[in-house]
């Protein structure tokens, strides 16, 4: 990984997983200790700490520091804002490749 | 390393699309999105490695400009053009290949993404979109 630490690509690679997408869906109906999130997951809990810490990394979720349980809660605008980033961004292409095919249909 | 991939087939060969995308003439006509305009005046092209490639879309709305510089990193027709953006570092690999039918897909590639530009979007039901990613989002390990 040879890009930035605040760098967007941090989050598209902590997105890029179905199991963190999976406990990033949990996360958003409440926070959760790792115990409870490696539940659903037939996951260890090692596990599960693993995909935690990448998430983490990529500030899509925090983690308190107080007692034993630390629970996880999503950070929401960080999501909200490489979805809305990517979703911009493919629009914009998107609409040039339609556009680029009416262009077509004219030469 | 994570990119984001786009991909299109268009019923045209390599070289008329390759054409299309380094060409001002054909860029006007299709190059800002909807509800934007490209003038042709607004669009320098210099078609070789280190030459610049500059945009500016307006907003048919409201006027607001957008532009974007970029330089040439490769120049290949009919299949391959690179550029990077000089403001955020983003490197573009555009791919243009031949189905031997007519039709030629054109695979944009976006790496080194910058942090947003544009302002976050609206928090609820962003968790329902995450699905998209899967189809959107390749990991590098895998390409």
């Amino acid at each position: 990984m040879t890009v930035l630490e605040d760098d967007l690509s941090l989050v598209f690679t902590a997105l890029a997983d179905p199991t963190r997408r999976a406990i990033l869906e949990r996360l958003s109906r409440g926070d959760a200790t790792v115990h409870q999130l490696a539940e659903p997951f037939a996951m260890s809990q090692q596990a599960v700490s693993k995909h935690l810490l990448v998430l983490e990394r990529a500030q899509l979720i925090s983690r308190s520091r107080i007692g034993q349980s630390r629970p996880c809660s999503l950070d929401a605008e960080r999501l909200a804002e490489a979805v809305g980033w990517i979703e911009t961004n493919r629009r914009v292409w998107a609409d040039r490749h339609d556009r680029l095919a009416e262009h077509l249909e004219t030469l | 390393m994570t990119e984001l991939t786009f991909r299109r087939i268009h019923r045209a060969t390599p070289g008329l699309l390759f054409d299309c995308l380094t060409t001002p003439e054909h860029l006007t006509r299709f190059w800002g999105p909807k509800g934007t305009t490209t003038p042709i005046e607004n669009i320098t092209v210099d078609l070789r490695p280190g030459g610049v490639f500059e945009t500016t879309m307006v907003d048919d709305a409201d006027g607001g400009r957008y532009t974007m510089r970029a330089v040439y990193v490769v120049v290949q027709r009919p299949d391959r053009l690179v550029w990077q953006d000089a403001d955020n570092g983003m490197l573009t690999t555009i791919t243009f290949v031949d189905l031997h039918d007519g039709r030629t897909e054109v695979v944009t590639h976006q790496e080194k993404v910058p942090a947003p530009i544009a302002s976050p979007a609206a928090q609820s039901g962003f968790v329902t979109s995450l699905d998209r990613f899967d189809a959107y989002i390749i990991d590098g390990a895998r390409t």
